[in-house]
């Protein structure tokens, strides 16, 4: 068994696993940080950003003026933004057999993976999964296809240039990699292989093993997976929460007893206790209105969302907040608002329960009934004739490079009223905020994640008690800016199995058992001992079949009446040699010494031994042992004393 | 005793005597004992009174099917009656003490089995060793013995009853002995009654007394040492007592006591036994507390317990030992300073600071505590006991403590990072440790506290900066609960308080504190709001500080820009769902304005608004308590303002707070209107003869043959008066009163009736001897509506005041005829009683008794009856 690493990012894994035969690959993240090198893009002109300088070296040796722009002290590529791709070259992708995706942020790289490379497999994956991702992709492809920009920046690139760059650029890894986001095209296709699955559903891959989704309870239809064979069981963890929010909860009693669990997908943000941050965030909220700001929201358009509006409705009574107007505004706001209404199935108890009354399983149905919450596709259009300030706005792209957020961050970032407050924990928000400095605004940053933390992970795993764990590297050691921390990682016995980018490993456990089939006539056929009461045992003489993964035995065909040649002589004369019996059973040793002296040897020395007994027949300088599994009997040069010995041993054997 | 309660007890005690009797209640009984004992004190004799007890005692202690609780009841009347030594002698010439107090007697019918029993034993017993006779019989029929098994009782009140007897017996025996021995007697318990009382009689030798003392000792040594682990209870029992002797005895009982006992003490606090640690130390302490000022040295066999208790335990239980010690606040320099280097040392190892530098007892420790400090279940605990005492420590002698308290506070805010994860452990520091209090919401809390007493050690000023950082720090902290933010206001709140130089909080701070104000005060959580106002509040009262430029300023104003910033924010928490804060925000408001008020300023528009919304509030808010911060708002403002006459919006406000405070539904909105009517009338009257200010609402009666000086009073004085009752009766008073007096509330209508009084006083002594054309003024009358409370007073009045001719709905009334009608005296001794003084008297209890006991008879023989018709 396999592990191949594609992506060293712990939340936005991309591994493959090799397991009886089957290659299955687990989750596709998109590594999207790879956007703050570049500049943002403008939704209206920009003239701040259009007249900004280009860079040339110092020495004036280098010219990038064109693909490089130089912004508050930093260097920025000048082309549309490009993402790093999971690792394409450490295997065959065409090989892979199935696609298991864990929650919707964990497929933003699945274009890139199923189109043009050959794949021809199934991807896996819940309904709100498919759906919510198909929104964040089709967001994200609106985004960059709205502000089309010939220019490819590529020169840059080149290694001998790049290592002259100043920094972050200088030190960006596999910048080769790094491409173009995706068109809806191939949206499209790759969305069309992913069959749908529910939670606890088993599907079977080749009848090698079966896969099957588990909730993990971090965001709508999010899933770990569970794989398995008839005696073997890796439990794939991604994405899990154990915080009451809008998911069903976390299914933990399936991961149990595992050999292997590959946990990924923990918080980003171990530090940082969602619940104070929701506080955070509604407090600054609420400070920067009632002082006469404006309040911005980079975010996705779905996930963590749902619980800030929900909190939000609860809080703006208590903030007098009543009559402050709240944006939210992406090109698929509509859907995801509605979308999170109807999968009920997926929710939790609470919102389940009040699908039945009937009402919205989620407040911000009465939000946008009662006006207080808008929506809208972009800032073009309705918005700009019912915009009203202050006010807030949620908005994408969590990076600030592209989306209607670039625009609110030209608009509001010269007025120290207003607040940026950052909820998403994938970017750094220092370096989001680095192409529109220097910035009056003020910057909260709150970030809401709500997978797991070590403590939480620290308990799951001593109650599911895998044998063996595999996890990124990050998770073995405290986080470099607080190395004292020794509790922000996994302290493991054994230790867990660390992976990073491009790593291949072995998973450390053999398969010892293999299920295999018995016909019914075959079966009827044997004729089973009893051993020791409850076990019978009998000889099968059969063929061994195995197809698709399956083992089954079957009777040895009669051999078909051979025409007379010359060879059938032959075989008559050597007529089949009958399978010797197979002994079993224990010797009993003071019966065994009776039947010896009976036998006229009386001299008999016994030594006990770890494993049984020796005896010493000293008159015949003979030994006998007698051990659980095996009688050695060692009698030089007097072959009919070693066969009247074996004779008598077998006397207390059993025969099959 | 009335007649009533004396003619109904014979009934009672029949009932109670019978078999199977039924009481209202569990706690008859206990009332009933508690009724007999009040009198018993007064000195009546009970017998005399109720000869009918003699035979109900009897009747209960021979009968074999009385229930266990009247037995318990009856032995308990039986030691409160044999108290009295007439008493004593009637019971004992029918031998009913006998039986009563022999326990053979009651493990006959297995009722000694019963707690309640052996609970009433040990008590009736304790009751009646009140003199010579008593204890007498006490010796002479050998009871010491029982009582010694029943101190270590299974039932824990049993226990603990056994014990305080026994102390009791010695305390009563060791004088006779003392005096015997014609030693020194111990002072304390030569000062007390009892022995006062038996001395006279002690003249002879007594053996039997000796026996009782030496077998007390004994028992005491012997069975100090627990044999093995599960004896530990037993031990722990005789520890108990033996601290509750010490605490009692005097220095030569103190001394013999620890003399007798040194060797199984010594031997018990080697044993090294952690459940014995606080029976242990409370033994130590006791006999401490009763070290006087002369003894200036200590016993020495109590030295080398507390040193071995100091030293050589487990940490765990050194930390509990030395805690215990320095709570005691005893004047032992070498021991103080012992238990303060182990109270530090937990702090020491896990902040990596040095608090105990040089102390070589220490670093034997060191290893120890820090294995013990692994564990994060007493990791915790040390620590918090540790910052329990850590501020006593700061304000011990400077030679006595083992570092400045500055170091200390340095040392707290060190762990308070810790525990936030702000900044690594030094090298020193144990890192395993520090993952314990990581995120320990129990620690945090603990600091806090601990920072909050540490502000008013001395020479700590230096560390205002830092602690004023962290404090930030802390209300900025997302995870920070709202009992931290609670704790990290109050903490702050205390350091600028106790720091009257604040110039060296820097500008950046200043601004720090007024962001995450303004923060919290739009918080999700109404606690964290609640706090934060409160915190501004707090802030407005502190007295005026030191600034950088040497002039002296408020601290809100200083450290928060003052109004600008704290008004909004208060006057935004008017409107706060929560009425909680509401209610905060009032008095944070009020306590805001009462420096502006106290110098007189005028209202700005700005004040007069916040009056409008909080007459709103007070007319509309939904919930009690704004309301009631409302009326504080306004009693505080008239209180602290110097002249209120000259504050036209607060005399017009106080009109409508009174008409709408005392229409009020809330009891305690009504009686602070009355509060406010009280000023009111203070200010208007006050200087009057007759009328008294505050609580003294019973004036003294001039003294029938004290000289009035009425000469002294002069035309000018009578017409303010009437002006002053004018402007009262204007402004609302009366009908505030009145409506207070009728009111159903009976908090309520005793405020009104004693205000009332006070104006009677006032007016009669001003109108008793005035011509006609004074009581006639108009100023003498007002109009009351004809409805509600104004009807029920039209009705007293009867119809001899004038009907209003331009409006049918009202009446107008002489004030003074008014007052005088009402009989005020009379509803005042009725309002004065509780509400339920009828329920809880004797007689209702008496009653209650027999009726409970018929009701029970008869649903008997409603029962047998049912049985008569099922058998037929």
């Amino acid at each position: 068994m396999k592990l191949y690493c594609l992506s060293g990012h712990p939340t936005l894994p991309c591994n493959v696993l090799k397991f009886k035969s089957t290659t299955i690959m687990l989750d596709c993240g998109l590594d999207t940080t790879s956007v703050l090198n570049f500049l943002p893009l403008p939704l209206v002109h920009s003239p701040r950003l259009s007249k900004l300088p280009g860079w040339i070296s110092k020495d004036g040796t280098i010219n990038l003026e064109k693909e490089l722009k130089e912004c508050a002290g930093r260097v920025f590529v000048d082309s549309q933004p490009e993402f790093c791709l999971p690792e394409k070259e450490l295997l065959d992708l065409s090989t892979i057999d199935v696609i298991l995706i864990s929650n919707y942020h964990c497929m933003m790289a699945l274009p890139y993976i199923t189109e043009h490379t050959g794949f021809t497999g199934t991807v896996y994956a819940t309904e709100p999964t498919l759906q919510i991702g198909r929104l964040l992709m089709e967001e994200l492809v609106n985004f960059m296809e709205r502000v089309p920009k010939a220019q490819s920046a590529t020169s840059w690139k080149n290694k001998d240039m790049q290592r002259l760059l100043p920094g972050p650029l200088k030190d960006a890894v596999d910048v080769w990699t790094w491409k173009r986001c995706y068109g809806i095209q191939e949206v499209n296709s790759a969305l069309s292989r992913v069959q749908l699955v529910g939670y606890s559903q088993k599907v079977e891959l080749f009848g090698a093993v079966q896969v099957s989704p588990l909730s993990s309870g971090y965001s709508l239809g999010s899933s770990n997976w569970i794989i398995q064979s008839h005696h073997e069981k890796v439990a794939y963890v991604s994405g899990s929460s154990l915080l009451t929010t809008h998911p069903q909860p976390m299914d933990q009693s399936s991961l149990k007893n595992s050999d292997v669990l590959i946990l990924t997908g923990l918080t980003q943000m171990p530090t940082a206790n969602p619940d104070g941050m929701l506080g955070e965030f509604c407090s600054n909220l609420a400070m920067t209105i009632r002082a006469g700001g404006n309040v911005l929201v980079p975010c996705y358009s779905s996930g963590v969302i749902y619980d800030l509006l929900e909190c939000l409705y609860q809080f703006i009574d208590s903030a007098n907040l009543g009559t402050t107007p709240f944006y939210f505004i992406s090109p698929v706001a509509n859907s995801s608002l509605e979308f999170s209404q109807i999968f009920a199935e997926w929710l939790c108890h609470n919102k389940q329960t009040k699908v039945y009354l009937p009402e919205p399983p989620f407040p911000h149905a009465e939000l946008i009934q009662t006006n207080k919450l808008k929506h809208y596709p972009s800032i073009h259009g309705d918005f700009s004739s019912d915009f009203r300030q202050p006010c807030v706005v949620f908005t994408g792209h969590p990076s600030l490079r592209f989306g209607d957020v670039v625009h609110f961050m030209e608009l509001w970032g010269k007025s120290g009223l207003n607040t940026i407050i950052f909820t998403e924990p994938d970017f750094s928000y220092l370096d989001a905020l680095a192409p529109y400095q220097p910035l009056a605004m003020k910057c909260v940053y709150c970030p809401i994640d709500t997978r797991l933390n070590f403590h939480q992970v620290a308990k799951l795993l001593k109650e599911v008690q895998p044998l063996h764990v595999v996890c990124p590297e990050q998770y073995t050691q405290p986080p470099m800016t607080q190395s004292h921390r020794s509790d922000l990682m996994l302290e493991l016995q054994p230790p867990p199995m660390p992976y990073r980018r491009c790593s291949v490993l072995n998973l450390p456990f053999r398969r010892r058992y293999e299920r295999v089939y018995i016909l019914p006539e075959l079966a009827h056929s044997l004729v089973p001992t009893e051993v020791k009461p409850g076990v019978s045992i009998a000889t099968v003489s059969a063929v061994l079949h195995s197809k698709d993964n399956k083992h089954t035995l079957q009777s040895v065909p009669k051999p078909p009446p051979v025409p007379p040649t010359k060879k059938r002589k032959r075989v008559m004369e050597e007529p089949p040699v009958a399978p010797k019996p197979l002994l079993s059973g224990a010797v009993p040793l003071e019966a065994f010494l009776a039947t010896l002296q009976m036998h006229g040897i009386t001299e008999v020395k016994v030594e006990e031994t770890a494993d049984g007994h020796i005896l010493h027949l000293q008159a015949e300088d003979t030994l006998i042992q007698l051990e659980e599994d095996g009688t050695h009997i060692v009698c030089d040069n007097n072959e009919p004393l070693r066969t009247t010995l074996r004779d008598l041993v077998l006397r207390f054997l059993q025969k099959l | 005793m009335d007649g009533d309660c004396v003619s109904l007890l014979p009934r009672v005690c029949d009932v109670l005597a019978a078999p199977r009797s039924s009481l209202p209640d569990d706690t008859s009984l206990e009332k009933l004992l508690d009724w007999f004992t009040t009198f018993s004190k007064s000195g009546v004799s009970l017998l005399e009174v109720n000869p009918c007890l003699q035979g109900f005692i009897s009747t209960v202690v021979s009968s074999r099917a009385a229930e266990s609780s009247i037995i318990s009841f009856a032995l308990k009347l039986t030691g409160l009656v044999a108290a009295a030594e007439d008493g004593f002698r009637a019971l004992q010439a029918n031998s009913v003490l006998d039986l009563a107090f022999n326990p053979q007697h009651w493990r006959e019918d297995g009722l000694w089995d019963d707690p309640c029993v052996r609970i009433g034993w040990i008590q009736g017993f304790s009751t009646m060793l009140q003199h010579r006779q008593a204890f007498s019989f006490f010796v002479q029929a050998d009871s010491i013995k029982p009582l010694l098994q029943l101190q270590t009782d299974t039932s824990l009140f049993v226990a603990s009853a056994a014990s305080q007897m026994l102390a009791h017996v010695l305390m009563l025996s060791h004088p006779l002995l003392s005096g015997f021995n014609g030693k020194e007697v111990d002072d304390k318990s030569s000062s007390s009654s009892i022995t006062g009382l038996m001395r006279p009689a002690v003249i002879e030798a007594d053996q039997d007394v000796a026996a009782v003392v030496t077998e007390i000792l004994e028992y005491l040594k012997t069975r100090m040492l627990p044999k093995e682990s599960s004896q530990l209870h037993q031990s722990q029992q005789i520890l108990k007592l033996l601290a509750l002797i010490l605490s009692q005895a005097g220095p030569s009982l103190r001394d013999k006591l620890l003399l007798f006992l040194r060797e199984p003490l010594e031997e018990l606090v080697a044993l090294n036994y952690s459940q014995l640690t606080r029976p242990l130390m409370d033994v130590i302490l006791a006999a401490y507390s009763s070290i006087r000022g002369d003894e200036k040295v200590p016993d020495p066999i109590l030295c080398h317990l507390l040193s071995v208790m100091l030293n050589q335990r487990k940490p765990f239980d050194r930390i509990h030992a030395a805690a215990a010690f320095l709570c005691s606040g005893h004047d032992n320099q070498i021991h103080m300073a012992q238990s303060a280097c182990i109270l530090l040392l937990p702090m020491e190892i896990i902040t990596g600071l040095t608090l105990l530098e040089g102390n070589s007892t220490v670093k034997e420790h060191r290893l120890l505590m820090m294995e013990q400090l692994q564990s994060k279940i007493s990791c915790i605990s040390m620590i918090c006991i540790s910052l329990k005492h850590i501020p006593k420590i700061t304000l011990m002698a400077p030679d006595c403590r083992p570092c400045p308290p500055a170091v200390v506070v340095a040392a707290v805010l060190a762990l308070l990072r810790l525990c936030r994860g702000l900044s690594p452990p030094s090298l020193n520091g144990c890192v395993a440790v520090f993952r314990n209090v990581t995120g320990s919401g129990k620690v945090q809390k603990c600091a806090l506290e601990a920072l909050s007493a540490l502000s008013s050690s001395s020479e700590v000023s230096v560390m205002l900066v830092e602690v004023f950082t962290l404090l930030i720090e802390y209300l900025n902290h997302p995870d920070s609960d709202p009992t931290m933010l609670q704790k990290s206001y109050q903490a702050l709140v205390q350091w600028i308080g106790v720091c009257s130089n604040l110039s060296s909080i820097t500008n950046q701070l200043k601004e720090d504190l007024t962001q995450v104000v303004r923060k919290r005060a739009c918080d999700m959580r109404w606690e964290v709001r609640d706090s934060t106002v409160e915190f501004l509040g707090h802030l407005a009262g502190l007295p005026a500080c030191r600034t950088e430029v040497g002039g002296a300023c408020n601290a809100a104003e200083y450290l928060l820009g003052g109004c600008c910033v704290t008004t909004p924010l208060l006057v935004e928490a008017l409107h706060d769902p929560e009425s909680y804060v509401r209610a905060s925000a009032v008095s944070a408001l009020a306590q805001t304005m009462t420096h502006s008020w106290q110098e007189g300023v005028v209202p700005t528009k700005e004040q007069a608004e916040i009056v409008t919304q909080l007459l709103e509030m007070l007319s509309q808010d939904t919930e009690g308590f704004a309301r009631r911060a409302v009326l504080q708002y306004f009693i505080t403002w008239f209180s602290s303002h110097p002249s209120c006459t000259s504050s036209p919006l607060l005399m017009q406000s106080v009109r409508s707070v009174l008409l709408q405070g005392s229409a009020d539904l809330d009891w305690e909105v009504k009686v602070h209107t009355l509060d406010l009517a009280e000023l009111l009338m203070d200010q208007a009257f006050l200087g009057q003869h007759g009328y008294t200010k505050g609580l003294e609402s019973h004036p003294a009666q001039p003294h029938p043959y004290a000289a009035t000086a009425k000469q002294a009073y002069t035309l000018t004085q009578r017409s303010d008066l009437l002006c002053a009752l004018d402007g009262l009766v204007k402004q609302g008073l009366l009908s505030v009163l009145l409506s207070g007096l009728f009111d159903c509330d009976r908090p309520v209508g005793l405020k009104a009736c004693r205000l009332l009084i006070r104006l009677k006083h006032v007016l009669l002594l001003k109108t008793q001897d005035e011509s006609d054309a004074v009581k006639t003024d108009p100023r003498l009358y007002c109009e009351l509506l004809s409805q509600g409370w104004a009807q029920e007073i039209r009705n007293v009045l009867g119809t001899e005041d004038r009907s209003n001719e331009t409006d049918p709905h009202t009446v107008t009334v002489n004030v003074c005829n008014l007052v005088t009608s009402l009989d005020l005296e009379e509803r005042l001794d009725v309002l004065t009683r509780s509400s339920d003084h009828f329920y809880n008297s004797p007689r209702s209890l008496l009653q209650d008794i027999l009726t409970a006991s018929a009701a029970h008879a008869q649903q008997d023989s409603q029962l047998k009856e049912e049985v008569i018709v099922d058998c037929y």
